[in-house]
C-alpha cells in the first residue's frame, strides 16, 4: 500500500531564496500553491464543520442558562486531547473501517481541537447578550427592542468570529502534522526535508506553515473589520478592557469558564495538544 | 485487504508484553522531556512576569513577545531550528519551552493582578514589609490562577512532545511514527493512546494539587451568623 | 454625659490650629506641621494649600477629618503611616518624626483600617488578626491568647475565628478588620471611612461599638469621613477641611455647631445645626420641671384642676405609688368616677434620662401633651420642656 504521498526530489545543494522564488517550486502538481491549496481546503471544511457543531451547541447551551458545567468539562477535554496522538490513534481506526488513512484521522482531530475555541466564544458571546436582551425587551417597545437585539447580535457574532479565528490559525498551524501521517499538505516540506536532510526544504516548509497561518489571521482579520460595524468593536474594546484580568469576574462556580473568555485566554484554548 | 486487517489489527496485545521495554521507554522519555520543558518555562516565566509586573511598561512588549512565538506552527519551529541546532534534544526543549511562555507569564500577570486592592492597600499599610507581602499575601492569591496556567502549559507540552519526534526526539511520538513507517497498528495505537491518557492524568493531578493548595476557595458562602 | 459646651454663645472656643484648651503642647499625640502634597501633574496642592497643613490631634482623642470630595482628607491620613509621602512639611508621631524610622516598622506601630477592610481571603479569620504579631515575631502562645482577647474586645464571637472571611457578614468583617489593626497593641488608629461600607442600621451599632472600645483602650485615633453626624457622634475634635485640604475650623463637635468660623463651616453644617447638637446630650443633662402630675392614691379632681392651671395645661398626669400611668385630658375631668378610673392616652408622651435631646425633641413635637421623663422602672422623674432644652443649647 502506498502509505506516503510521493516524496519531492528536490536537488540538495539549492538554496533557499533560490527555491522559494523558482517558479517551478510554486505551479505544479506537486507546486507550493497547489500543496497550500490542499491545505486550506482542508481546514476549511475543519473550521466550518466545528462551527456547525460549536456555535448552535454554544449558544443553546447559554441560552438555557445550564451549560457552565459542560462548558467547562468541553474546554478542558479539548483541550487536554494531544492532536497528533489522536490523529494518530484514528488512523488504524479509519483504515479498519474502510475510510482510508488520509484525509479523516487528521479531519476528525482538528475538528475536535477547533471546536472548544468556537464553542466558549459562542457562549461566552450568547450568555452575556442574553439577559440584556430579555431585559431590555421587557421594558421596552418593540421598536427599541428590535435595534437593540440587532445591536446586541452583532456584539454576539464579533465575539464569536473572534474563536473563529483563533480556531482557523490554530487549524492551519497544526495541520502539517497530516503530512508526517502520510497525507498532503504543506507540511510535506518538512517531512521531506527532514528525512532527506535537506535544509532548504525544511526552513521552507516552515516559513511556509508559518506564513499561511499568519495570513490566516490577518485574512480574518480583516473579514471581521468589514463585518462588523465600527461602532460596536469600539463597544467590545471597552466591554473588554473593563472586565479583563478583574478578579471579580473569576466566581468559584465559572472560574473555568471565565478564565478563558479573558482575550488573551481565548488563546489559551489554540492548543488542545499539538499546538 | 481483507487479509491484512486481519494480520494487522489496531492493537496486538502481544506487542505489549514483547516491547515493553520499548513502550515505557517512550513513555518515561516523554514525561521527562515534558516535565524539563514545564520546568524551565515556569523559571523563565517567572522571570519574565516579575520583570513585566515591576516595570508596567514592559508587560506589553513580553506579553506580545510571548504570544508571537506561541503563534508560530510548532511543526514550523522544530523545521526552523533543524538547520541550526541540528537533530537533538536542544532543538526539541527550545521550542518547547517557547510554547508554554504564552501561557504561563499571562497566568502569573493574571494571578496577581486579581488580588483585591482593598488587600494590598490593607497589607501594605499595616506595615508588612514587600517580600512578605509578594509571599504570604500575593503569591497564595494568585497560585489558583498559576496552577491553571501551568495544567495548560502542561497538558499543551504532552501534546507538542508527540510531535517533538518528527526531530528525532523520543517519547510517544516515536511509536507513533515507527508505527506509520512499519504499517503496524499497534505501536501507534499505544503511543497515541498514552498520550493521551498521559495529558489526562497530569491534568488531573495538577487540578488536585490546585485544590489542595487554596482550602479557602472551597468553603461555601457567607454564613450570617444569628447576631448582627 | 453631656457634650454640649458649657460656655455661653458669643465666644467662641473654636480654634484653627494649637492644642485644645487644658492640654500642654508635649501631649499632642500627631503633630502635623505645614504638611502639603501636591501629586505630579496637578496643577495645585491636594493637601495644605495656602501655607501648608497644621493639626495637632491629643493623645487619647477621637479627631475627625471631615469634609467635601477633594478635600483631601484621605491624602492626609495617609500620609501619617506614609503610604503617601508629603512633598513638604513634616508629621511627628508622639514627638518622632515619622521619616525616621524605616517605613514598614512605622506602620507595624499604627493601627489601619480602610473601608473595604481589605482582608486575607486565604486567611482565617484568627491567621487575619495575627498578621502583624506574626510578623513581629510573637510566639504562638501569645498569639493565640491575644486573638481570642480582641475577638472579645471588638465583639467577634470565637466560633467565627476558624471562618475564612468570605463567611462573614459585612459588619463581622469590619469587626475583624478593627481587631487585626489592634493586634500589636498600636498606640495611634487611622481609619478611612472604616463603616462606610456597611448598612445604617450595622453602621450605628459598629460606631457604638467603637466609642465603647475607646473608653476601654483609650486610643488617638484619627478618623476620615464625609458624614458630618458621624463626625458629631463620635470625634472629640472635628478638623473640617475644605477642597485643597485647607482647615476650616477645628473644633469639638458642637464648638463646630454652635460657631461655625466661616460661611463654608456654616454651609458644611447645613440650616439643622441646632437640632444636630441637640444629639449631643440627654435628658438626663437638664433640670426637669415638676409638670402637671398628681399621684392618683392621695389627688382629687380639684387638685387635678389646680395643677393643671398652674401649669397652664389642658392635660394632667397620673402616678400610682410613684410610677407613670399617662396623661388624661382634661375634660375628662367633667365626668364622675374617681381619677383612678379615667382613661388614659395610649402610648403616654414619655422619655427616659438617657435618651437623647433631639429624641425627647422628637417625642414633644408629635404629643399633644407633655412629656414625663421615667427610669427603667417606669418611675416618674418630671416633665421635659421646650424651654429648658432651648436653654440648654443656648448653654445658660
Amino acid at each position: 500500500m502506498i502509505l506516503v504521498a510521493a516524496a519531492q526530489a528536490v536537488r540538495r545543494d539549492i538554496g533557499l531564496w533560490e527555491w522559494l522564488f523558482d517558479a517551478g517550486t510554486w505551479t505544479g502538481r506537486n507546486g507550493i500553491l497547489a500543496t497550500a491549496g490542499d491545505t486550506v481546503r482542508l481546514c476549511a471544511a475543519v473550521i466550518a464543520t466545528s462551527a456547525l457543531i460549536a456555535v448552535p451547541l454554544g449558544a443553546f447551551l447559554a441560552h438555557i442558562r445550564r451549560g457552565e458545567l459542560a462548558a467547562t468539562w468541553v474546554v478542558n477535554v479539548g483541550r487536554a486531547i494531544p492532536t497528533f496522538a489522536l490523529a494518530g490513534l484514528l488512523v488504524p481506526i479509519s483504515l479498519r473501517w474502510g475510510y482510508g488513512f488520509e484525509p479523516w484521522p487528521v479531519f476528525v482531530a482538528l475538528t475536535l481541537l477547533s471546536v472548544p475555541p468556537i464553542f466558549l466564544t459562542t457562549f461566552t458571546a450568547v450568555s452575556q447578550v442574553d439577559p440584556v436582551v430579555v431585559d431590555a425587551a421587557r421594558g421596552m417597545g418593540l421598536e427599541d427592542r428590535r435595534v437593540l437585539l440587532r445591536v446586541e447580535l452583532a456584539l454576539a457574532l464579533s465575539v464569536i468570529l473572534t474563536g473563529v479565528r483563533v480556531a482557523a490559525v490554530q487549524a492551519v498551524a497544526t495541520e502539517p502534522i497530516r503530512a508526517f501521517l502520510g497525507g498532503g499538505g504543506l507540511g510535506g516540506y518538512l517531512r521531506d526535508g527532514l528525512g532527506q536532510n535537506n535544509d532548504t526544504l525544511v526552513l521552507g516548509g516552515a516559513i511556509l506553515v508559518a506564513a499561511l497561518a499568519a495570513l490566516t489571521g490577518a485574512a480574518f482579520g480583516v473579514f471581521e473589520r468589514v463585518i462588523v460595524p465600527k461602532g460596536v468593536r469600539r463597544l467590545r474594546r471597552a466591554g473588554d478592557r473593563g472586565s479583563s484580568h478583574n478578579g471579580e469576574d473569576h466566581e468559584r462556580a465559572s472560574v473555568q469558564v471565565s478564565e478563558a473568555a479573558d482575550p488573551v485566554g481565548s488563546l489559551q484554548l489554540a492548543d488542545g495538544g499539538l499546538r | 485487504m481483507i487479509l491484512a486487517q486481519a494480520t494487522n489489527p489496531i492493537i496486538r496485545w502481544e506487542y505489549l508484553r514483547d516491547e515493553w521495554d520499548k513502550v515505557r521507554t517512550a513513555l518515561i522519555q516523554h514525561i521527562e522531556l515534558t516535565l524539563l520543558a514545564v520546568a524551565l518555562g515556569l523559571v523563565v516565566a517567572s522571570v519574565l512576569a516579575a520583570i513585566a509586573l515591576r516595570y508596567r511598561w514592559t508587560a506589553n512588549p513580553i506579553t506580545t513577545f510571548t504570544a508571537f512565538v506561541y503563534t508560530i506552527p510548532s511543526v514550523a519551529l522544530f523545521g526552523l531550528l533543524v538547520p541550526y541546532t541540528g537533530v537533538s534534544r536542544t532543538t526539541a526543549v527550545i521550542p518547547l519551552v517557547g510554547y508554554t511562555l504564552l501561557i504561563l507569564v499571562t497566568s502569573i500577570l493574571t494571578g496577581f493582578r486579581s488580588v483585591p486592592p482593598a488587600v494590598r492597600d490593607a497589607a501594605e499599610g499595616m506595615g508588612l514589609s514587600p517580600a512578605r507581602r509578594v509571599f504570604t499575601v500575593e503569591l497564595p492569591l494568585a497560585v489558583p490562577y498559576i496552577i491553571t496556567g501551568i495544567r495548560v502549559a502542561t497538558v499543551t507540552t504532552v501534546g507538542l512532545v508527540t510531535v517533538a519526534a518528527i526531530v528525532g526526539e523520543g517519547g510517544l511520538g516515536r511509536l507513533i511514527l515507527d508505527g506509520l513507517r512499519r504499517t503496524f497498528w499497534t505501536p501507534m495505537t499505544v503511543g497515541a493512546s498514552l498520550s493521551i491518557i498521559l495529558a489526562l492524568v497530569l491534568d488531573l493531578s495538577l487540578w488536585g494539587l490546585g485544590r489542595a493548595l487554596t482550602p479557602w476557595t472551597r468553603r461555601g458562602g457567607p454564613q450570617r451568623a444569628a447576631t448582627r | 454625659m453631656t457634650r454640649l459646651s458649657t460656655t455661653p454663645t458669643g465666644t467662641p472656643t473654636g480654634t484653627l490650629t494649637g492644642p485644645p484648651a487644658g492640654t500642654p503642647a508635649g501631649t499632642a499625640a500627631i503633630r502635623l506641621i505645614e504638611v502639603t502634597k501636591r501629586f505630579p501633574g496637578t496643577g495645585a496642592d491636594a493637601v495644605g494649600r495656602g501655607g501648608g497643613l497644621r493639626l495637632d490631634v491629643a493623645k487619647g482623642s477621637i479627631v475627625a477629618l471631615l469634609g467635601p470630595s477633594g478635600c483631601g482628607k484621605t491624602t492626609t491620613l495617609r500620609m501619617i503611616n506614609r503610604m503617601i509621602e508629603p512633598t513638604s512639611g513634616r508629621i511627628e508621631i508622639e514627638g518622632r518624626d515619622v521619616t525616621r524610622s524605616p517605613v514598614a516598622e512605622l506602620r507595624r506601630g499604627i493601627g489601619y483600617v480602610i473601608q473595604q477592610v481589605g482582608l486575607f481571603p486565604h486567611h482565617t479569620v484568627a491567621r487575619n488578626i495575627a498578621a502583624v504579631p506574626s510578623a513581629l515575631g510573637w510566639d504562638k502562645d501569645r498569639i493565640a491568647t491575644r486573638v481570642r482577647e480582641l475577638a472579645d474586645l471588638v465583639g467577634l464571637e470565637p466560633s467565627l475565628l476558624d471562618r475564612y472571611p468570605d463567611e462573614l457578614s459585612g459588619g463581622q468583617q469590619q469587626r475583624v478588620g478593627v481587631a487585626r489593626a489592634l493586634a500589636a497593641d498600636p498606640p495611634v488608629l487611622l481609619m478611612d471611612e472604616p463603616f462606610g461600607a456597611v448598612d445604617p442600621v450595622v453602621r450605628g451599632r459598629l460606631q457604638d461599638e467603637l466609642l465603647g472600645l475607646q473608653s476601654r483602650v483609650q486610643k488617638t485615633i484619627v478618623l476620615v469621613t464625609h458624614d458630618l453626624d458621624e463626625a458629631i457622634k463620635l470625634a472629640d475634635r472635628i478638623a473640617l477641611l475644605n477642597v485643597g485640604g485647607v482647615l476650616e475650623q477645628y473644633a469639638s463637635p458642637d464648638d463646630l455647631l454652635r460657631a461655625p468660623a466661616n460661611e463654608f463651616v456654616e454651609r458644611f453644617v447645613g440650616g439643622d445645626r441646632s437640632i444636630r447638637r441637640l444629639t449631643l446630650a440627654t435628658v438626663a443633662d437638664l433640670p426637669f420641671a415638676q409638670g402637671p402630675v398628681v399621684a392618683v392614691e392621695t389627688a382629687t379632681a380639684d387638685d387635678a384642676r389646680s395643677a393643671m392651671a398652674a401649669h397652664r395645661s389642658d392635660w394632667f398626669g397620673l402616678t400610682a405609688d410613684g410610677v407613670f400611668l399617662g396623661w388624661v385630658p382634661g375634660a375628662a375631668l367633667d365626668g364622675a368616677g374617681s381619677l383612678a378610673d379615667l382613661p388614659r392616652t395610649v402610648p403616654a408622651a414619655q422619655v427616659a434620662a438617657t435618651s437623647t435631646l433631639r429624641a425627647a425633641m422628637e417625642i414633644i413635637m408629635t404629643s399633644d401633651t407633655s412629656v414625663a421623663v421615667v427610669d427603667d422602672g417606669g418611675r416618674f422623674g418630671g416633665v421635659v420642656t421646650l424651654e429648658r432644652i432651648r436653654a440648654a443649647l443656648a448653654g445658660a
